[in-house]
């Protein structure tokens, strides 16, 4: 114990050392001049070099750009999303036979809890962030971030985050088992979480703290600067859809996550400290339940909203009309985001509560289906009649609101008490939200990546390997979580490893044939996701450069936004010779140097 | 030392602290939760560096000590208080730093803060004597 101290110690001094020397060597903090003092550098003014970035990787990881830190949260969920697919389709190769077919039950349970966490909270929270960093700025034309700063410190925490995460199995290999992933589930249940005495679950949960805290961050600066960094053009009458639904997120998380961190320390110390929030003789495990899913409903749309708002800024791009009902979407995002803090005990209605509270529980869940059915019409409403334009993003956008339909309508279901007594726990739930946050929220960030795809690459895509990876997407999609609603209703529980139950329970063979259809479902989306992937990576290398600042013709509607003008002017002020990774790096100042 | 401009001075849209405030900030949270003695108390030290660091680039400060010298205090004040709360006095002894979850972490945490009132003191009274 006392010689591992000791190399922990002289590890984290070189660490710290080294970290110094590195910052004597990049920064020299005697230069700093304050900012009343106009900014301008001290010393000698010749050495300045007049560039926006230094080179190389040192500007990744010095960056406080907000378009660079998007495209740094981009690769991170990508990446993220990369792995998490992984997990998913071990999942759905274990389920083809009854007893199993690759994993063991431990292994099983420990990448189901990583897929859910990876996919919600390094995959999903992440890729909008991605967007709201590169284009909130330039759609409300603003020059950065309200606290450029921040915004880099919330992404550097995603890094550690992830490894925590995912600690348990770099960790299980080179510590003989003794730390091994967490086994909780996404949704951490005390008794289980605090019972499990594996150090895996406690670097997960720091993990999770750590992406909480990173995604607080973020929101505060998203308010603030939808609030005050606006170009004088830009007031709450002409803002944006997608800054709405980012302001509206912004503000989910401002609530939501704080009390995802505390939950998350309570059950630490719980787990560490020997306290008794979660025990029986405490808190009692049930007020774990309410204090996540006080979080987690709210998390829901969280992840949602901002997707909605992708759909609803590009949608009508591609259908040539503005946006039906604009208004009513705004309102139905400000509503959604109200009513999301009142819904959280649907998710209890099988605990044993009080039944007056489900009543009113229900009664709320029922109502939010109102805003989000007045978002679904005034979509449809949009294409009806408009001059459709089938490209990539149109068809992801199309694609979710079909698929948005079914996981909805699948939620209206789960809403009522009885058919939740009846559905609660089975696959049907997990169909139900895989709609949801593949084929919707997945599908919108697509959209948006094609969508914006020119002005963060200064080039266009493969539009075949594009409509491969819709319709990939979509056909898996639709078989592989249609499949568990059927498999739902045979009554098959979620979660569990193998289902080698007695035919009396249910009807086996059916069950073993709608896990097959499922599993290949995930083959045909797991195909799709390589489409995208080579698309994006080649194209980004290799395809033509856009040379029209309105790749997509938006003109001719009046349709084009702050962002593709904003990439209009960047095209302009670059010319042939001139670096061309300069057109996602903005450039403005060293195009005006050089211009002088 | 030559006054070269630093990096943030060179670009304006580059920060080498963002990183390290993250960096420091996971480091002590693994080492404080985890109850690694050491990492808490460089993770910490480096939380609160950085800290000190992008406020006086930012310009919220004129010099980073004062600042390194406030993290520590507010450190040292939070272990005690929370030793005085939650360990009964009896054990709030150097033998028993290693024994006991709560107390060993405080200690960290305090050790951390101890450090940082040292360096920040230091750097300062440097500061001043050689200008």
């Amino acid at each position: 114990m006392v010689a591992g101290d000791i190399v922990l110690t002289g590890l984290m001094a070189v660490l710290l050392v080294g970290v110094a020397a590195l910052l004597t060597r990049v920064e020299n903090w005697r230069s700093y001049t304050p900012l009343a003092g106009g900014g301008a550098v001290t010393g000698d003014e010749t050495a300045v070099i007049n560039r926006e970035k230094p080179a190389g990787i040192i500007r990744w990881l010095t960056t406080v750009d907000h378009k660079d830190i998007g495209l740094l949260y981009g690769v991170y969920a990508v990446i993220a999303f990369a792995v998490g697919g992984i997990m998913a389709m071990l999942i759905r190769l274990q389920l083809v036979t009854p007893g199993g077919a690759i994993l063991s039950n431990n292994a099983y349970n420990s990448i189901l809890t990583s897929h859910g966490i990876t996919m919600l909270f390094l995959f999903g929270t992440p890729i909008i962030a991605a967007f709201a960093n590169y284009f909130i700025p330039l759609l409300i034309g603003a020059d950065d971030m309200a606290f450029p700063r921040i915004n880099a410190i919330a992404f550097w925490l995603l890094p550690p985050a992830a490894l925590l995460i995912w600690a348990g199995f770099f960790l299980a290999p080179v510590t003989e088992n003794m730390i091994e992933p967490a086994r909780t589930a996404w949704t951490m249940y005390a008794p289980l979480s605090v019972e499990q005495a594996n150090p895996g679950v406690d670097l997960m949960l720091l993990g999770l703290h750590l992406s909480g805290v990173a995604a607080t961050m973020g929101a505060i600066n998203f308010i603030a600067t939808i609030f005050t960094e606006r170009n004088e053009e830009v007031n709450w009458a002409n803002l944006d859809i997608f800054s709405w639904t980012i302001l509206t997120q912004s503000a989910l998380i401002l609530f939501a996550f704080p009390l995802l961190g505390s939950a998350i320390v309570m059950l630490l110390l719980d787990r560490n400290l020997q306290t008794t929030f979660f025990a029986v003789e405490g808190g009692g495990p049930l007020l774990w339940q309410h204090l996540f899913w006080f979080f987690g409903h709210p998390e829901v749309y969280i992840l949602v909203l901002p997707p909605m708002g992708l759909v609803s800024l590009i949608l009508p791009k591609f259908s040539g009309r503005k946006l039906f009902g604009f208004k009513f979407v705004v309102y139905s995002t400000l509503a959604i985001g109200v009513l999301s803090f009142g819904v959280w005990a649907h998710h209890m209605f099988s605990t044993g509560m009080d039944p007056r509270l489900r009543a009113s529980f229900m009664a709320v869940s029922l109502a939010i289906a109102i805003p989000s059915a007045v978002k679904t019409f005034n979509w449809i409403t949009t294409m009806w009649n408009g001059r459709l334009r089938l490209t990539t993003p149109m068809l992801f956008c199309i694609g979710f609101v079909s698929n948005f339909i079914i996981g909805g309508v699948t939620g209206v279901f789960l809403a009522s008490i009885p058919v939740d007594l009846i559905l609660h726990d089975t696959y049907y739930v997990v169909g139900h939200f895989h709609y949801i946050v593949m084929g919707a929220i997945g599908f919108a960030a697509f959209a948006g990546i094609y969508y914006w795809f020119p002005i963060f690459t200064g080039r266009m895509y493969q539009r075949t390997l594009g409509k491969a990876h819709f319709w990939f997407s979509m056909i898996g999609t639709n078989i592989t979580f249609f499949a568990m609603l059927a498999l739902g209703y045979l009554g098959m529980p979620r979660r569990y490893a193998t289902y080698q139950f007695d035919g009396a329970i249910a009807p086996l063979t059916q069950v073993s044939t709608f896990h097959q259809l499922a599993t290949v479902g995930a083959l045909i989306l797991f195909i799709g996701q390589l489409f995208f992937v080579w698309n994006i990576v080649q194209s980004w290398l290799e395809g033509p450069k856009v040379e029209d600042g309105d790749p997509w013709n938006l003109e001719r509607d009046g349709m084009l936004d702050r962002e593709f003008q904003w990439f209009e002017e960047q095209l302009e002020a670059d010319s042939p010779e001139k670096d061309p990774s300069l057109l996602a790096d903005g450039g403005q100042e060293e195009q005006d140097e050089d211009d002088s | 030392m030559a006054e070269e401009p630093g990096l943030s001075d060179q670009y304006p849209t580059a920060s080498p602290w963002p990183l390290f405030v993250a960096l420091g900030l996971a480091l002590s949270e693994i080492g404080v939760f985890v109850g690694l003695f050491p990492v808490a108390v460089f993770g910490l030290i480096l939380f609160g560096g950085s800290i000190a660091g992008i406020l006086t680039e930012s310009g919220y400060a004129e010099r980073p000590w004062p600042t390194l010298l406030g993290v520590g205090v507010v450190l040292i004040i939070l272990a005690a208080a929370f030793t005085l709360w939650q360990v009964p006095v009896a054990d709030i002894a150097l033998s028993n730093v290693g024994t006991g979850p709560l107390f060993t972490r405080l200690v960290a945490v305090a050790a951390a803060g101890a450090v940082m009132i040292a360096m920040g003191g230091v750097a300062s009274v440097m500061e001043q004597t050689a200008a």
